[in-house]
C-alpha cells in the first residue's frame, strides 16, 4: 500500500501547480505575440507585459510553496481579476472562442486556484 | 483556436462518464467496507492515507484514460491501438497509485510519453489537433506536474535544482509550441484564429445580406464597366503591367491606394474614414492589371489630383520623380506640422 506521510499535502501544493501551468501558457502567450510586434506595435506592449505576469506568476507560485502571505494575496487578487476578465469576455458580443479548453483554462483552473488558495488559508489557520 | 472534431465529441461524454464511474466506485468501496469485506476495507484506507496531491493526479490520470479509450473507436490502425494501450495504461496506473509504491516515476514517464507521441503525431500530420485532444493534454500536463511535486529529491545539487524548477514548464510551453507548429503546418477547417476574434456568421445567409452582395456586385460591375476595353483603361490613364494577384502584397497595397475612382476617392480603405463598401472589392478587381496612374492625363486631371496628392511635407518621398521641385521649394517642411505618413496620400 502507498505510504508516503512524508508528501506534503497542503492545498497550495497543488495551487502551485496549477500557477505554474497558468503561468507556462501565459509565458508561451507573450512568447507567441512576439513575431506579431513586428508590424504591430501595440503587441509589443502586450508581448511584455504577458511576459512578466508570467514571470511574476511564477514567483509567486514559489513563494507560495514557501508561505509567504503576501504571495497569497497577490494571488487571490490575479485569480479574482481573471476570473472578471473571463465573465466580460463571455458577455461581450465579441465572438470569444468557446470550448473545453478556454472552460479548462480561463474558468476551472482559476476557481480551482482559488478554492485551493481558501482551502491553504483555513490550513494554515488550523495549523496556527 | 481549434474547434471539436466530430469525431471527438466522444471523448467529453466519457470524461463526465468516467468522472460519474469514479465517483460511484468509491460510494460502492465505502459500502462494501462497511460490510466488512477486506479487500475494499484495504483499498478504502489506502485512498484515505493517500495525499491529496495522488488522489488528484489519479483522477486526473483515469479522466485522460477514460478519454483515450472512448476515442479509440474514431482513430485506425497504429493510432488506435496506441489510444488503447495509453488508456489502459493510465487507467492503470490511477489505481496503482493507491496500491503499489514504484508507481510513480513509470506514471511520469508514461505521461511523458502521451503528450510527447501527441506533438509528434501532430506535427507530422497523422493527428488533427481540436480542443478535445489538447484539453486531454492539458489534463495530463496538470497530472504530470503533480507527479514531478511528489518527488523527494535526495540530492539537491543545484543542476537538479535547475532542472526540477524548470522541466514542468518546459514541458508545458514545448507542449504547447508544438501544438502550435502543428496548426501552421497542417491548417485545416477546425483551426480557427481567436485572436482575430472572428464574429459567428450564420449558416444560411439573410434577405438583407443577399441583397447587400447583390449591391456590391452590380455596383461593382458598373465602376469597372468603362474598364471593359483594356484600350480605355490604357486611354483613362492607367498602364498595363503583368498580373499580380498574391505576390508583391505590400507594393501592390500602396498602389491600390493610389489608384482614385470616379469620386476622387482611393479604393484602399483607410482608418478613421467612412468604409466606401464597394471600394475593397474594386480595388482587387482592377489589381490584375496593375493600373497606375500616368502624370501627364488631361481627362483625369492628374495635374490637380497630384496637388492633393502632393500636399503633405514629406510628398518628395512619395513621389520624387514628378514633384521634386515644386514640393520642395513651394511648400517647405517647417512651415506645416508633419503630417503622418497615411495622410501623405489622402487626396
Amino acid at each position: 500500500v502507498n505510504q508516503t506521510p512524508s508528501t506534503n499535502t497542503r492545498a497550495a501544493e497543488i495551487a502551485s501547480v496549477l500557477l505554474v501551468v497558468q503561468a507556462s501558457f501565459s509565458l508561451m502567450a507573450g512568447l507567441s505575440a512576439i513575431p506579431f510586434a513586428i508590424v504591430e506595435p501595440g503587441f509589443r506592449v502586450l508581448a511584455l507585459m504577458t511576459i512578466l505576469i508570467a514571470g511574476a506568476m511564477f514567483w509567486l507560485a514559489r513563494n507560495l510553496r514557501r508561505g509567504r502571505r503576501w504571495a497569497w494575496r497577490w494571488l487571490v487578487t490575479l485569480e479574482v481579476l481573471s476570473l472578471a476578465i473571463t465573465a466580460l469576455l463571455s458577455l461581450l458580443p465579441i465572438g470569444a472562442i468557446r470550448g473545453p479548453v478556454p472552460v479548462l483554462v480561463n474558468l476551472v483552473i482559476p476557481v480551482a486556484v482559488v478554492v485551493l488558495l481558501a482551502a491553504a488559508r483555513s490550513d494554515a489557520r488550523g495549523a496556527a | 483556436m481549434y474547434d471539436i472534431a466530430t469525431d471527438h465529441a466522444a471523448g467529453l461524454s466519457a470524461a463526465l462518464i468516467t468522472l460519474a464511474f469514479g465517483f460511484v466506485f468509491l460510494l460502492g468501496l465505502r459500502f462494501l467496507a462497511g460490510r466488512r469485506i477486506a479487500w475494499a476495507i484495504r483499498m478504502t484506507q489506502a485512498f484515505a492515507g493517500a495525499p491529496s496531491i495522488t488522489k488528484v493526479a489519479a483522477t486526473l490520470m483515469l479522466l485522460s484514460g477514460g478519454i483515450h479509450l472512448a476515442l479509440e473507436p474514431s482513430h485506425e490502425g497504429i493510432t488506435g491501438l496506441l489510444f488503447v494501450i495509453d488508456g489502459l495504461g493510465l487507467v492503470g496506473f490511477a489505481i496503482a497509485a493507491f496500491l503499489t509504491t514504484w508507481w510513480r516515476r513509470p506514471a511520469v514517464l508514461w505521461l511523458t510519453a502521451t503528450i510527447v507521441a501527441y506533438i509528434v503525431w501532430v506535427v507530422a500530420g497523422w493527428e488533427a489537433p481540436d480542443q478535445i485532444g489538447i484539453a486531454c493534454k492539458l489534463i495530463e500536463l496538470v497530472a504530470l506536474g503533480l507527479l514531478m511535486r511528489l518527488a523527494n529529491p535526495t540530492r539537491r545539487t543545484w543542476p537538479r535544482r535547475a532542472w526540477r524548477a524548470t522541466a514542468f514548464p518546459l514541458m508545458a510551453c514545448l507542449t504547447t509550441l508544438g501544438i502550435w507548429v502543428g496548426g501552421l503546418v497542417h491548417p485545416d477547417a477546425l483551426h480557427a484564429h481567436a485572436g482575430a476574434l472572428l464574429q459567428p456568421v450564420a449558416a444560411v445567409a439573410t434577405p438583407e445580406q443577399r441583397a447587400a452582395a447583390a449591391r456590391l456586385l452590380a455596383d461593382t460591375r458598373a465602376s469597372i464597366a468603362r474598364y471593359q476595353n483594356p484600350a480605355a483603361a490604357i486611354l483613362a490613364g492607367f498602364k498595363p503591367g503583368p498580373v499580380c494577384l498574391r505576390a508583391d502584397a505590400a507594393r501592390t497595397a500602396v498602389d491600390r491606394r493610389h489608384v482614385p475612382d470616379a469620386t476622387r476617392r482611393p479604393v484602399g480603405s483607410r482608418p478613421g474614414r467612412a468604409a466606401d463598401p464597394v471600394a475593397s472589392a474594386r480595388g482587387h478587381l482592377l489589381l490584375p492589371l496593375r493600373l497606375r496612374i500616368q502624370p501627364r492625363d488631361a481627362l483625369l486631371d492628374l495635374p490637380g489630383r497630384l496637388d492633393q496628392y502632393h500636399d503633405a511635407a514629406d510628398a518628395p518621398r512619395v513621389d520624387h520623380r514628378q514633384r521634386k521641385r515644386r514640393t520642395l521649394f513651394r511648400r517647405p517642411r517647417q512651415d506645416r506640422p508633419a503630417p503622418t505618413q497615411r495622410e501623405v496620400i489622402r487626396p
